[in-house]
């Protein structure tokens, strides 16, 4: 009697749990999806400005176009990055081409929009008031205050393209997404 | 009849037993003002699962339809005043929850065998502070997005398993018709059941162990018990019921007044300066002393910390003698409240401070009543509301100007105010097609002015020389007379442009319209130079013929180098914006997408539309903000 009552309660609690897990096992694959890194293909190599609209030590925003998903919905044509490009001082001989660094316009403190600063010297992020010279590095704010950026604003690939048809330069970004918060620049793709 | 029925109920349930021990509750000193802080609370959470669920009935949670949807429900019989409620109710149980602990940790009502009581109340904190987060993304607005990509952010800066919270409170890598769903989830469904599970055990103990008695402080007096017995029901409840009617009555009136606000739909085109609600303005402030990998430390140690030593504050009771334990808890209530309100004013007023973000805020706010007035219109596109302002010359105009035309071209009013040029080095456009600004260009003192033609190499052209030679030699009443036709010149040109806020004026005097033109190809001879309708040659000069109107704007922007305008020789330095655009060719919902334009076409070989660096529509957005074309008035009645 005895051994059938602790079966009984074993093939009880078997059957609880095999019922259980026929939901909580597609649940929790249901909802891990959230969790898998979404696989955004390769980053987005794209010419964003003329080399002759910048002019050295004012920097231009520029915006990144390209498709995006957003779950159900594809949007085929879409600002998905903003990008501050720097154009450096030419070299006094002009012996040297030109040179511009691309920095993206996401903050890698907690992701918001980095602005110029007025009147142009510096940049600054709105949310923390993190400040980076033109060159990207993370400055010191008023009174020393040290930045709130765990690192300078994160760089990107950039190179000038001559276009076939008028010898016009362009400058060609390859755009990509950082992790935020880390000291090190971690792509997100 | 009643009293049948309920007896016949009772009779099969036992509810009036089950209901025994509230209806005859004692308390043993008789009731008081600090214990009604317990039951407004409960009913101020009652009411937000009221409104709530009532709101839940037109609330549509997806990155196209939130903002479009919570706007509905603005327009809604009732619908403003009912969100209203609920979201100044979401701020008061913060408050009150606040006022609640604070009277529990001073009347000592933590202590055995009460610590349930207190460890589930100082678990609903957080989750009442959750259900406020959750809550405020939800409307997709510019504000409650940027506000919860930097809470996600900062929960991502957990070590371990930050990004993995992250990804589950965002529903993947960014901000999307998942984060809604999931914040949904959260808001509606989970939140609410753990509140009330949770909520459940704390009244079941309340019950159980019943209210405190002890209130033995000098500053307590105004609600001290009396020391009589009284049953709960109706003394202590004639005291509830008259915190929460003024509660009420405070939140219907704020509703009522204020209503929810409802700031511009999400858009990253258009950048703002979030903040954080009033209750972490203090957390806010507190992160600006820990940077770099020591923010966790503010953002997360500390709150936490803080909860756990609340949670433990009983067995600190417990070892702590009584005398000392009520001066220690004096301290922690009036150090709390007293750093919290510091660092929260300090917060409050660096922004008070800063004129660059009450301009952020003002622009935002703008941003906000402009999409408003368009939605209200009942103009929201199936691609979201998002499309209301990416769509609107008044918002993208100055946005395109600053970007694409600034380095050059002013767009500021004669007191200064507007967009001013860093070396401005053409005519500053404010105004332009109006009478004044055409009436400038024909006068010779302004004509080689910085307004004008000043840094252009058209500043001692032939236009410009021109107009300084027919004022040259005259003087007194001819001068008068000859200002007088260059005004009248001007009327006639202005409405070529045909300006919207134009139409009534041109359409009152058409016999000096027709003068100023008469004027223009015969005495004044300005047909010698420019094209006007079927009078004088292009060539020369620009067509003045449609001068300022949309179609001669656009074409001047896409390419001054055209015959009709400048020409390829006489043209100074202004680029072509869209010389190979086709007037009517590219589809309508570019924003700023010039540029993947360019590569794309530049991709597929030799189209000329590779060098637009403005796109149809943008142009158009651009050309209708110059000329002051857009939507500008209350909603249509019936407007469909």
């Amino acid at each position: 009697m005895f051994h059938r009552r602790s079966m009984l309660k074993w093939i009880s609690g078997a059957l609880g749990t095999a019922s259980a897990a026929v939901i909580t096992l597609p649940g929790a694959h249901f909802l891990a999806e959230a969790l898998r890194p979404h696989r955004r293909g390769q980053a987005i190599v794209q010419r964003v400005a003329r080399l002759r609209d910048l002019s050295p030590g004012r920097p231009l925003q520029v915006a990144v176009v390209g498709s995006r998903r957003d779950a159900w919905t594809l949007y085929p044509e879409e600002v998905v990055g903003r990008v501050w490009l720097v154009r450096q001082p030419d070299d006094a001989d002009g012996g040297r081409p030109p040179r511009v660094a691309a920095f993206t316009a996401v903050c890698p403190h907690l992701g918001c929009t980095i602005q110029l600063a007025p009147p142009g010297g510096r940049f600054i992020c709105p949310c923390h008031r993190a400040e980076f010279s033109l060159d990207g590095a993370p400055s010191a704010g008023p009174g020393g205050k040290k930045s709130h950026a765990p690192r300078g604003m994160d760089e990107l690939d950039c190179r000038l393209v001559r276009d076939s048809h008028d010898g016009d330069w362009w400058v060609e970004v390859t755009y990509e997404k950082f992790e935020q918060g880390l000291t090190s620049k971690v792509s997100k793709a | 009849m009643i009293g049948g029925f309920l007896d016949w109920l009772d009779a099969r349930t036992d509810y009036r037993a089950l209901l025994a021990p509230l209806r005859c509750r004692v308390l043993l000193n008789g009731p008081s003002w600090w214990f009604t802080s317990a039951s407004c609370l409960l009913w101020v959470f009652v009411i937000q699962l009221v409104t709530g669920l009532l709101l839940m009935t037109k609330y549509s949670p997806s990155t196209t339809s939130a903002w479009a949807s919570v706007h509905f429900i603005e327009q809604s019989p009732s619908g403003a005043f009912v969100r209203g409620l609920h979201y100044f109710a979401s701020h008061l149980l913060i408050l009150l929850f606040v006022v609640h602990v604070v009277r529990v940790l001073l009347s000592g009502a933590f202590r055995p065998p009460r610590e349930l009581i207190w460890i589930t109340g100082l678990l609903l904190m957080p989750l009442v502070i959750a259900w406020a987060v959750t809550g405020n993304p939800l409307s997709a607005s510019q504000k409650g997005t940027a506000q919860i990509e930097v809470e996600a952010n900062i929960l991502g800066s957990t070590p371990l398993v930050g990004s993995a919270l992250r990804r589950l409170l965002l529903g993947g890598d960014d901000v999307g018709h998942l984060t809604l769903t999931h914040l949904y989830f959260l808001h509606v469904a989970l939140l609410p059941l753990l509140g009330i599970v949770l909520l459940a055990v704390h009244l079941h103990q309340v019950y159980r162990h019943g209210l405190t008695t002890v209130i033995r402080l000098p500053f307590m007096a105004l609600g001290k018990p009396s020391g009589h017995a009284r049953p709960y029901w109706p003394y202590q409840s004639v005291r509830n019921a008259t915190v929460l009617v003024v509660l009420v009555s405070a939140l219907a009136a704020l509703a009522w007044r204020w209503g929810a606000p409802l700031e511009a739909p999400a858009d990253p085109n258009l950048t703002i300066q979030p903040r954080p609600e009033w209750y972490f303005r203090s957390l806010f402030e507190l992160r600006r002393y820990f940077t770099g990998e020591w923010e966790f430390v503010a953002t997360l140690v500390l709150p936490l910390a803080l909860l756990t030593f609340f949670i433990a504050i009983p067995l600190f009771d417990r070892v702590c003698p009584p005398k000392l334990g009520l001066t220690a808890r004096l301290f922690v209530v009036a150090a709390g409240l007293g750093v919290w309100g510091w660092l929260t004013w300090n917060s409050y007023a660096r922004d008070w401070r800063d004129p660059e973000y009450l301009a952020a805020q003002d622009k935002a706010a703008g941003w906000a009543r402009r999409a408003r007035l368009l939605a209200d219109r009942g103009r929201i596109p199936p691609e979201g509301a998002a499309a209301l302002l990416r769509g609107d010359p008044k918002v993208q105009g100055p946005l395109l100007f600053a970007r694409h035309c600034a380095s050059c071209h002013s767009h500021a009013d004669p007191r200064g105010e507007g967009i001013v040029a860093a070396e401005p080095s053409a005519p500053n456009l404010f105004g332009f097609g109006t009478p004044d600004w055409i009436e400038g260009m024909l006068d010779p003192r302004a004509i080689g002015g910085a307004n004008y033609f000043g840094h252009t190499k058209f500043a001692d052209g032939d236009m410009a020389s021109h107009v300084r030679e027919w004022f040259a030699d005259v003087s007194g009443d001819d001068a008068a007379e000859l200002r007088a036709q260059a005004r009248q010149v001007a009327r006639a040109l202005a409405a070529e442009a045909a300006l919207p806020a134009r139409r009534d004026a041109d359409l009152r005097e058409p016999e000096a319209i027709a003068g100023g033109a008469a004027l223009l190809t015969d005495e004044l001879g300005c047909t010698d130079c420019h094209k006007f309708h079927d009078q004088g040659e292009l060539g020369s000069a620009p067509d003045l013929t449609g001068y300022g109107s949309r179609e001669w704007l656009m074409g001047m922007i896409a390419d001054p180098q055209g015959e009709r305008f400048y020409g390829p020789e006489r043209n100074d330095r202004m680029p072509s914006f869209a010389k190979g655009s086709d007037a009517n060719g590219s589809d309508a919902n570019g924003s700023d997408a010039n540029r993947s334009d360019a590569n794309r076409s530049d991709a597929n070989g030799s189209d000329q539309a590779g060098y637009n660096l403005l796109h149809q529509r943008e142009l158009e957005l651009l050309v209708d903000w110059l000329r002051g074309d857009w939507v500008e008035h209350a909603p249509e009645p019936n407007d469909p």
